[in-house]
């Protein structure tokens, strides 16, 4: 058996100080891609995207008179807060989630590779996956309603701004918590479902409050807790979400790793 | 700590200083402090010694409570291009199912940033004996395909110092007579190779530098010979059953096999000797002179945790 000589090996630390190969992102984000996207997720989120569409042909069915308020709340009750932050709830925390509840996090956590890279490889193959999955049926939804150009644009911009931020959330709620997935459903529920309806201030904290906001500002149907600016309401989620992908990559240097 | 032997002085590529790491209440290293050098070291310790945790501090998966650790005179936890020098193969079974052993081990190359992670792949799996051409995911693997595909994910990126957690789990004899000269190879190329086992027999064929870790902390150091003698020669205690335990016991003390007896019942007597081999040489032949009857003969404290708990406590 022939093994090269410590002299000749390629391993030399401070070349590995200079290394920053685009390969290594590339390869990341494949490997997170194919790891996350598996039949019975796929089949749960076809089947939320389902129902708004069945949802939506139910909306033009009806006689409804004010058909464009009845098609954004839809949007808003069911896309918003149900469909666009569980998808990528299930994509984002399992990006890196499975990997550190499977022990495999070593196999990417003992490479030379920056953390923040590896982060970032993350949320972008959740965000793959999760726009399609989310704007498509969304807007398809929007448009089956009859409700107009309006609300198939400010659903479509919601719909992206909301999955942006949700992606770079629960990427860092992957990292930070074990069985993220339950910790992501309680911010859901509670604090979205919740506690962001209670008052400004926390609907200011909840990203629901942003993406009702653009809805909000493209049909001009009021929403509770939605006065935000368009321009406000579509930067902050986008920041919120880089910021915590920064934070992902922050906590994955500090993780302990099994 | 006991220190034993003599281990030929080369550059230490790994030191460890006063290091302890806790787990809440629980202390899993304490106080540990040894340098490695070149060549193949043995961790040697029984479950839960705190070796797999030795290791994920020597490679900076977590942060050492206190003490300070270096690897190639780098801090592994903080300055992630040591990185690029240091392999592991981790304890745990798990890969990436979805992969084939292949992309497995060219993504581990790619991330470690080598010229040509293809043919650097496809080197790492012929040294551990594996097919690249395999076009099965690691799902279906054996585990003891899995541990040699861990084996050369460690090694595809050719680093100075590796280290592999019970890396012979699972593997059939033949494998791990390969894997150990593939270690061995490795030391002699002036790597530095340290393999955790709580296997007394393998740890002897990895070579004849040995840390024993037991409790959390650094029992014994230095020449696997040296230690063993110090194995062998503590206190043994082992239970005679005989229809004449006075006689028998009276007789081996007499012979000077024993150093200590004590009665248990009518036909039951523990013996403390330091001289195993002699005893055996002796006891059946005592017996037979005394006009008595043997029964039974067993050792008390021949397993491995006994063996650790008294390098500790010396």
């Amino acid at each position: 058996m022939t093994v090269p000589s410590a002299a000749t090996a390629a391993s030399d630390p401070q070349r590995a100080d200079r290394h920053r190969s685009p390969g290594s992102f590339l390869a990341i984000y494949r490997l997170v891609l194919r790891n996350q996207v598996t039949a019975g997720r796929i089949i749960a989120v076809s089947a939320l995207g389902g129902l708004a569409v069945l949802l939506g042909l139910g909306v033009r069915a009806s006689d409804s008179i004010d058909i464009i308020s009845d098609a954004a709340t839809l949007i808003d009750q069911y896309g918003l807060q149900v469909v666009a932050p569980v998808v990528s709830l299930v994509f984002a925390s399992s990006g890196l989630g499975d990997m550190v509840d499977d022990k495999t996090l070593v196999y990417l956590w003992l490479r030379p590779t920056p953390r923040i890279q590896v982060a970032m490889a993350a949320a972008l193959a959740a965000l793959t996956v999760c726009l399609p999955a989310v704007v498509v049926p969304l807007v398809l939804a929007a448009a089956i309603t009859g409700a107009g150009p309006a609300l198939t644009g400010g659903t479509a911009v919601a719909a992206a701004v909301g999955v942006a931020g949700y992606v770079g959330m629960f990427c860092a709620v992957g990292i930070r918590f074990r069985r993220a997935l339950v910790w992501g459903l309680a911010y859901i529920l509670l604090w979205e479902g919740f506690v962001a309806n209670a008052s400004k201030t926390a609907g200011r904290l909840s990203l629901r409050g942003y993406t009702r906001s653009v809805l909000s500002e493209y049909t001009g149907v009021g929403f509770k807790q939605a006065s935000l600016s368009l321009p406000v309401a579509i930067v902050v989620p986008i920041l919120v979400g880089g910021a915590m992908i920064a934070y992902a990559g922050f906590r994955l240097s500090r993780t302990d790793v099994d | 700590m006991t220190t034993v032997g003599t281990v030929p002085h080369r550059r230490a590529m790994i030191e460890v200083s006063g290091v302890s790491k806790w787990f809440g209440d629980v202390v899993a290293v304490s106080e540990v402090s040894f340098t490695v050098p070149s060549g193949v070291t043995a961790l040697l310790g029984p479950n839960g010694a705190g070796k797999s945790t030795m290791l994920r501090l020597l490679c900076g998966l977590v942060a050492p409570d206190r003490g300070t650790l270096r690897v190639l005179g780098r801090d592994p936890r903080a300055d992630i291009g040591v990185l690029r020098s240091i392999g592991l193969v981790p304890q745990q079974e798990t890969v990436f199912d979805s992969q084939t052993a292949f992309e497995f081990v060219k993504l581990a190359g790619i991330l470690h940033g080598i010229g040509q992670p293809d043919d650097a792949a496809r080197d790492a799996l012929a040294l551990v004996e594996m097919d690249a051409s395999d076009t099965r995911r690691l799902s279906t693997y054996s585990r003891g395909m899995r541990q040699r595909v861990k084996v050369a994910q460690a090694i595809v990126h050719e680093p100075r110092v590796i280290f592999l957690d019970e890396p012979l789990t699972g593997l059939d004899p033949r494998q791990r007579r390969h894997m150990t000269e593939l270690f061995h190879a490795l030391g002699d190329r002036g790597r530095c190779v340290v393999v955790s086992s709580h296997v007394l027999e393998e740890v002897e064929r990895f070579g004849s530098n040995v840390l024993v870790i037991a409790q959390g902390r650094l029992a014994a150091e230095g020449d696997f010979r040296a230690i063993r003698d110090l194995m062998d020669d503590r206190p043994h205690k082992i239970r005679i059953r005989t229809d004449q335990p006075n006689r028998v016991a009276g007789n081996l003390l007499a012979a000077g096999t024993i150093m200590g007896i004590e009665l248990v019942d009518a036909d039951t007597v523990l013996v403390e000797t330091t001289n195993v081999q002699a005893f055996r040489r002796t006891v059946t032949a005592i017996a037979r002179d005394g006009g008595a009857r043997l029964w039974e003969v067993v050792p008390l404290d021949d397993d491995l945790d006994s063996v650790f708990r008294y390098l500790v406590g010396r």
